[in-house]
């Protein structure tokens, strides 16, 4: 498992409880865990590869901790991350605010980072539209500010979960296939990370 | 000291077995000479894996600080009240059985003996007795009353930090007056150590910027209570660092810290069901698995081979017990440590899930700054659990890269099937020793800081009962290192069982019979329990440790 070549970088990000590990739970074993809520500690990593246009891409998959308590050494899990995976309950207003805390953290220091907000929850909407925290509106604006994809997922019935990680393993590929054409000298993938990170992780 | 030890004698009520015994064992007539340490059986042949500690050492250690704070006199007030204190400790407990009261006695022993080396003024802690009264105003729940023991933290502004039952905002006027009685005290340049009323303990463990208090009505003796408080002091700094909760608190005094705990409370909550039922904490060790040594060793090797630089600790271990531990030369894990480890992993699931990098702190070891813990199951579904813990937060995937080295190797070793066919047998039965009215037994090599223990069986099968068997050896466990009176060996008979306690400087014996036995049964007993642990040493305990 970890010794798997990584291509891609992904970061889930969002305040806690809002379902981040429910999110990679449905997408990497494709289940759903009914149960008392357990925090994540630290950060769990886990790889997965998914097929994209014929060649395969492998999602190294960062689901942090959303406790505050981890916020300091948030850093080293977004660290060279291509794609940043920013989650809000769709049903908590409040969790949206910290979503907006995320992205601003990406922009400042993580600039490479393809932002990708995740409203979750969504079968909670299905069954009282009432519930609905944020507006679906008003999240959309705010993501074609931020230039980022806006996407509402259920981890309960899977919808759009497997929609979102193809599109974040998509981008990836046109991403790196634009700066091959553009760029004369292949990509250094490892530019914005420590060059162990690669080198450890492709050396087997 | 001696001097102390006889007046207490001859002090002692309701002619109990145990001080008897006590004084027996002072003539030295304990059934063979005591081992040299290191020599006894489990004693590691290459040195141990563990900081040597001794029971309750945090409690009596930091004390003297505290003791330096109190103002000198009062002792002579000490000396003519005690026999006011007595009287008033007899007025509070209402006991029932003989053994409570023996252990309230004690107690009261214990704390006497604290104030008359530390010129704790008996004054004050009579008026608090008094003061506990008002302690139960504003809970109403019955249920929450009914609690063994309570457990609440909190901070020196009074703002609640954890409580074990009910919730903290609830509490928060429980909180005030608990933070009142430590502030009243220490106006007097003095400390609350602890209440005894209506037979509940009131313990209190004041570690800037934290306060932590327990109320139990549980068999345990203060200083084990006080140490539970410890644990979970340890716990909070596990999370946090001793740095960063100062910092916290020199930036906010009220500040409310469980926001940064947010979602610790079922570690917390963990670690305390786990106290209450895994002897490790109370012998202040570890179980190894019981497998075979040859597989054992095997095992190590590759756990040493699959290192990186920046590893420090390798622990492979299985519900809580301890399979093999590779530390780096010359750098030693404390006991508590890897208890907060150990409950770590067995209070989250979500282990099982991937791989696990979180920054963790050992405050035994350095209470300043974080390890990264590298945490994973070798396979989904089976119970072995490998940590490592590494120095450098970048270095994820070259010690998640040490997990899959390690794994190839035991694979291709051809140990793995033996490892998974040892975690079958978790637990060995007591009827291999051989030894009629045998019920159970607990046996720790100091020199090596591990312990082993055979199943417990039949007729403590409910967890009730199990409890109760664990607390009787808490009680003798607290007899045994009183510190104002320790006991070598002790003989206690009680309606449902017998129970010997011998205690030398090499190891811990705790030994449990039927009723029917007898003293000189037991006694030999003892000798032919400790030939089968010598015999089988190799299997219960890790021999040889490893190092990077």
């Amino acid at each position: 498992m970890s010794g798997q070549r990584v291509d891609a970088k992904v970061v889930m990000l969002g305040k806690e409880y809002v379902g981040k590990t429910s999110l990679v739970e449905r997408y990497v074993h494709n289940r759903f865990l009914v149960g008392p809520y357990q925090n994540t500690i630290g950060a769990a990593f886990v790889a997965k590869v998914i097929p994209v246009g014929g060649r395969t891409v492998t999602l190294g998959i960062w689901d942090t901790a959303g406790s505050e308590r981890y916020e300091a050494m948030s850093r080293i899990y977004y660290r060279g991350a291509k794609g940043a995976i920013v989650c809000y309950d769709l049903t908590d207003s409040s969790s949206f605010q910290r979503a907006k805390f995320w992205v601003n953290e990406l922009q400042n220091f993580e600039e490479n980072c393809r932002i990708y907000l995740c409203g979750t929850k969504s079968d909670l909407l299905d069954e009282d539209r009432r519930k609905r925290g944020i507006d679906f509106h008003d999240a959309q604006d705010y993501a074609d500010e931020i230039k980022a994809e806006l996407f509402e997922t259920s981890s309960k019935t899977g919808q759009n979960v497997d929609e979102l990680f193809k599109k974040v393993a998509e981008d990836y590929v046109q991403f790196t296939a634009f700066q091959e054409m553009t760029e004369d000298k292949g990509v250094d993938l490892s530019q914005k990370t420590t060059p162990t990170y690669f080198y450890s992780c492709c050396h087997h | 000291m001696a001097a102390d030890v006889h007046k207490k004698g001859g002090d002692v009520p309701n002619g109990s077995l145990v001080p008897k015994d006590g004084r027996h064992a002072e003539r030295s007539e304990s059934p063979t000479p005591g081992l040299a340490q290191g020599t006894e059986p489990g004693a590691g042949q290459e040195g141990a894996m563990f900081v040597h500690a001794q029971s309750y050492e945090d409690l009596t250690s930091t004390e003297n600080p505290d003791a330096t704070v109190q103002i000198p006199g009062g002792r002579e007030d000490a000396q003519s009240d005690q026999t006011k204190i007595e009287e008033i400790s007899k007025d509070f407990s209402k006991l029932s059985t003989q053994l409570t009261g023996i252990a309230l006695d004690l107690e009261e022993e214990m704390r006497q003996s604290k104030e008359d080396k530390q010129d704790l003024s008996p004054k004050a802690s009579r008026r608090d007795s008094v003061l506990s009264g008002k302690e139960d105003e504003g809970v109403s729940m019955d249920a929450w009353h009914m609690h063994q023991k309570h457990v609440f933290v909190l901070s020196e502004a009074g703002k609640p930090v954890y409580s074990r039952y009910g919730s903290e905002e609830a509490l928060s006027s429980t909180m005030g007056v608990m933070m009142a009685l430590v502030s009243f005290v220490e106006v007097q340049k003095n400390a609350i150590r602890s209440i005894h009323a209506d037979g509940y303990k009131v313990v209190f463990v004041r570690r800037s910027p934290l306060v932590l208090v327990a109320v139990a009505r549980t068999r345990q003796s203060e200083q084990e209570i006080a140490q539970e408080l410890l644990y979970i002091y340890y716990q909070i700094l596990s999370l946090l660092t001793l740095t960063q909760l100062n910092r916290i608190f020199q930036q906010k005094q009220n500040y409310d810290l469980r926001r940064l705990l947010a979602g610790s409370e079922r570690i917390t909550d963990n670690l305390l069901d786990l106290m209450a039922r895994d002897p490790s904490f109370l012998m202040g060790a570890a179980r190894c698995l019981p497998m075979a040594s040859g597989v054992r060793d095997i095992v190590s090797t590759c756990l040493q081979q699959a290192k990186a630089k920046s590893l420090v600790f390798a622990i492979l271990l299985a519900k809580n017990q301890l399979v093999s531990l590779v530390r780096k030369k010359d750098q030693f894990l404390h006991h508590i440590d890897l208890h907060l480890l150990f409950n770590l992993i067995s209070s989250s699931s979500s282990f099982r899930e991937g791989e696990a990098w979180t920054p963790i702190c050992l405050p035994k070891f350095n209470s300043s700054g974080f390890f990264s813990a590298h945490i994973s199951y070798l396979e989904q579904d089976t119970d072995l659990c490998l940590l490592l813990i590494s120095t450098d937060r970048e270095d994820f995937f070259t010690v998640s890269d040490c997990k899959r080295k390690f794994q190839d190797r035991l694979k291709k070793r051809g140990v793995y099937q033996a490892l998974l066919e040892a975690l079958h047998t978790p637990f060995y039965s007591v009827s291999q020793v051989g030894i009629p009215f045998l019920r159970h037994f607990i046996y720790k090599s100091k020199s090596s800081g591990l312990f082993t223990s055979p199943e417990i069986e039949a007729p403590y099968i409910t967890e009730k009962e199990k409890e109760r068997l664990l607390g009787l050896y808490q009680y003798l466990h607290s007899r045994a290192h009183n510190s104002s009176r320790p006991l070598m060996n002790i003989y206690y008979t009680g309606s449902h069982e017998n129970l010997l306690a011998w205690v030398t400087n090499a190891f811990e014996l705790y030994v449990c019979f039927s009723p029917l036995g007898t003293k000189a049964a037991a006694v030999s007993a003892v000798h032919k329990l400790m030939r089968w642990i010598r015999k089988e040493e190799d299997r219960l305990f890790i021999l040889t440790p490893q190092t990077y």
